[in-house]
């Protein structure tokens, strides 16, 4: 068997857990992608859809102590035990509740997948002139005593002149492994602005497949910072559509991988209107036999003159057995369009390196020096105090280095 | 303080160091000059400790020990200090946490306390003073778009800061404006002591006039051919190198 026979066999079981018959039927029709598949070539899903899951099932308690453990402890937290709402904030001009689509939208295997029987998530709709002084914090944990497949669909909808920020975190709590499939989308009103933090830290515990949606209207701002320290199998595919004059659209992300982890982002950034803006910039860090995949594309239509698109992937091999597959793809349709993109892929500086140990710092301070300078760019992007704290410490951990400062 | 012996150093087939010999004591001030591309920078390099040259023969004793048997960090904490011909920029972090994290990992390796954040800093600030340097460097991220005379004074500081008992000046004098050059020059005499010992690579007479050598010597192609007191840097100023480069090339041949 594998995660499809698995997934038919709890249909046919439950017939009533499918949301959609269409998505389904989809989701059967096209199967799993393999790396005959363009957008899946360098990523193959072949061992990990091989293991044997429950669909969620075989669930553990978690304490309080666990959640505390793994929370940032904001203030406003979302927090999802085994795929149920266990707590939420009340928050003024916010609404906040479980997701349900009753339409649900797919444009793949897995989303349709994701479509048909998704049946956890959240939804945070922001009311208009609202701004949200204090992060959100969404933590989805899970404990299960076998192999787990479990999907959230998520809704975030910030109305016109508002502002909402995020901290979103998966986080498997057991030995055995959890394979998330996610699906969120986002939608942006005018003049709305959005700070979407995505926290993946797992061991080799967790496998994850997210997409992300943001919809734009003209003049929102939309950010999406992406923290990737570990997962056996992460694969996030961010998809921005700008469908107003004057948006801007940020993603951001660090990757810092060892053992033989395994992280592909795919990002899709769609120009459908003038006079719009974006930024994205993905830095890399690969140890072990950890291998990464970045694809970036982006898309400037006809009509959508006086873009300025940004995108930027530079990637340290730190180990001889590292490797990444980088790839820009550019589509442009509209003649008066600042685009720039570059990609690199390389090593620690030995000059640095040299200069450092002559001033009595150790190889391996100089190196975590000059690694955490290379992430910090990506990582300055990132406005929540609390996580960017956070997220230098799981650095240190996963360089294994202890710097004072 | 140092004694190299038939030093032989190189890169890959290519000697560039070819038998060098230098001794060295404590209080004492020696001058290397020589031609471009006569292995000045290479044999500071190698005393530093920098892997990219291979050392095929002799020993560098610094205070008894070798230090080809130490880690460029090691011979840091034992008191080498080399002030770079073409300092490096290191991007992401700023001179004040550089000079902490040197500062910090020398006590921990010597076994001395940490020092307190209020200490360093004036100690920082009073180096600063002494270098003439402008506030607001200490937050700039190290060497990165310094001048070239800045990267220069950026050195010395870290010396003064480090207090190592061996510094090793690879031409700290290019670059420098006339006044930068007294400047630091002066912070380089109050550096001195008994107890502590410089070698100055230069090209010119003129920061031989602020710091006065015990002695100069000759590199040229790998070697030391000549060496004297302060008078040859002088003679060398007027005449140039022909005169003692001839009469080695006819000995060791070129
Ligand atoms: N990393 C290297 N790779 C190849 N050749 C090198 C390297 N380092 C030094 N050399 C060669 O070794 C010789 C000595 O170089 P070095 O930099 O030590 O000279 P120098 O005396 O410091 O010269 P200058 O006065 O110009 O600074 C030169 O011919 C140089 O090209
Ligand atoms: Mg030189």
């Amino acid at each position: 068997m594998g995660l499809l026979e698995n997934i038919q066999k709890n249909i046919a079981d439950n017939p009533i857990l499918i949301n959609s018959e269409a998505a389904f039927s989809k989701f059967l029709e096209l199967g799993f992608p393999d790396i005959k598949n363009e957008e899946w070539k360098y990523t193959s899903l072949k061992k990990v859809i091989s293991y044997e899951y429950e669909i969620e099932k075989n669930t553990e308690e978690i304490s309080e102590k666990e959640i505390k453990s793994n929370s940032l402890n904001f203030h406003n937290a979302i927090i999802f035990l085994n795929g149920k709402i266990y707590s939420k904030p009340k928050i003024k001009g916010v609404t906040i509740s479980n997701f349900e689509d009753q339409n649900p939208s797919f444009d793949n295997a897995i989303t349709a997948l994701n479509a048909s029987i998704a049946s956890n998530g959240y939804s945070i709709s922001v009311d208009s002139n609202t701004v949200v002084s204090e992060p959100i914090e969404i933590l989805f944990l899970t404990k299960n005593s076998s192999n787990n497949f479990i999907q959230y669909r998520n809704n975030i909808n910030v109305e016109e002149n508002s502002e909402v920020k995020i901290v979103e975190h998966i986080k498997n709590l057991s030995e055995k492994i959890c394979f998330t499939n996610s699906v969120t989308l986002v939608k942006l009103k005018k003049y709305a602005k959005i700070e979407h933090n995505k926290l993946q830290d797992n061991n080799d515990n967790q496998i994850s497949i997210d997409h992300t949606y943001v919809d734009q209207d003209k003049n929102s701002i939309s950010t999406i910072n992406t923290l990737i320290f570990g997962g056996l199998f992460t694969r996030n595919n961010l998809n921005f559509t700008q469908n107003g004059e004057r948006g801007e659209s940020n993603m951001n992300g660090i990757v810092i991988l060892d053992n033989k982890e395994f992280a592909d982002n795919h990002t899709f950034m769609d120009h459908k209107m003038p006079n719009c803006e974006s930024n994205e910039l993905y830095k890399g860090i690969y140890l072990g036999r950890a291998k990464g995949v970045f694809n970036g594309k982006i898309m400037v239509q006809p009509d959508a003159q006086k873009i300025n698109a940004f995108q930027a992937n530079n990637n340290l091999l730190l180990s001889d057995n590292s490797s990444i597959n980088s790839k820009p793809q550019l589509e442009i349709y509209a003649d008066d369009v600042k685009c720039s993109h570059g990609c690199t892929i390389g090593q620690l500086d030995e000059n640095a390196l040299f200069y450092m140990n002559t001033r009595g710092i150790s190889k391996e301070d100089a190196k975590a020096i000059l690694t955490f300078a290379f992430a910090s760019e990506a990582l300055d992007k990132i406005t929540i105090k609390e996580l960017s704290s956070l997220a230098r410490d799981l650095m240190s951990k996963k360089l294994n280095v202890n710097l004072s400062f | 303080m140092l004694k190299i012996n038939d030093l032989k150093a190189g890169i890959e087939d290519v000697e560039i160091l070819k038998g060098i010999n230098l001794s060295v004591n404590k209080g004492e001030v020696h001058a290397i000059m020589g031609p471009n591309g006569s292995g000045k920078s290479t044999l500071s390099a190698v005393i530093a400790g920098n892997e990219t040259y291979e050392v095929n023969s002799g020993s560098i004793l610094f205070d008894g020990e070798d230090l080809l048997d130490l880690d460029p960090d090691q011979r840091a904490h034992k008191g080498v200090f080399l002030s770079f011909q073409y300092p490096v920029e290191i991007p992401g972090i700023s001179v004040s946490n550089f000079i902490k994290a040197a500062i910090t990992e020398k006590r921990k390796v010597l076994g001395l306390g940490p020092i307190s954040a209020k200490e360093l800093l004036s100690s920082m600030k009073e180096k600063m003073e002494l270098l003439s340097m402008k506030k607001g460097y200490l937050s700039r991220n190290m060497n990165e778009g310094f001048s070239g005379g800045e990267k220069k004074r950026n050195e010395i500081f870290q010396m003064a800061m480090l207090e190592p008992k061996l510094a090793i000046l690879d031409e700290t004098d290019s670059g420098l404006d006339i006044d930068a050059l007294r400047i630091v020059a002066n912070g380089v005499n109050k550096l001195k002591s008994k107890e502590n010992a410089t070698i100055i690579i230069t090209h010119y007479q003129r920061l031989l006039d602020y710091i006065v050598p015990d002695f100069v010597h000759v590199l040229h192609n790998g070697r030391i051919i000549k060496s004297g007191g302060k008078e040859l840097a002088h003679e060398l100023e007027e005449k140039g190198y022909d005169w003692v480069t001839k009469e080695a090339d006819e000995k060791w041949g070129y």
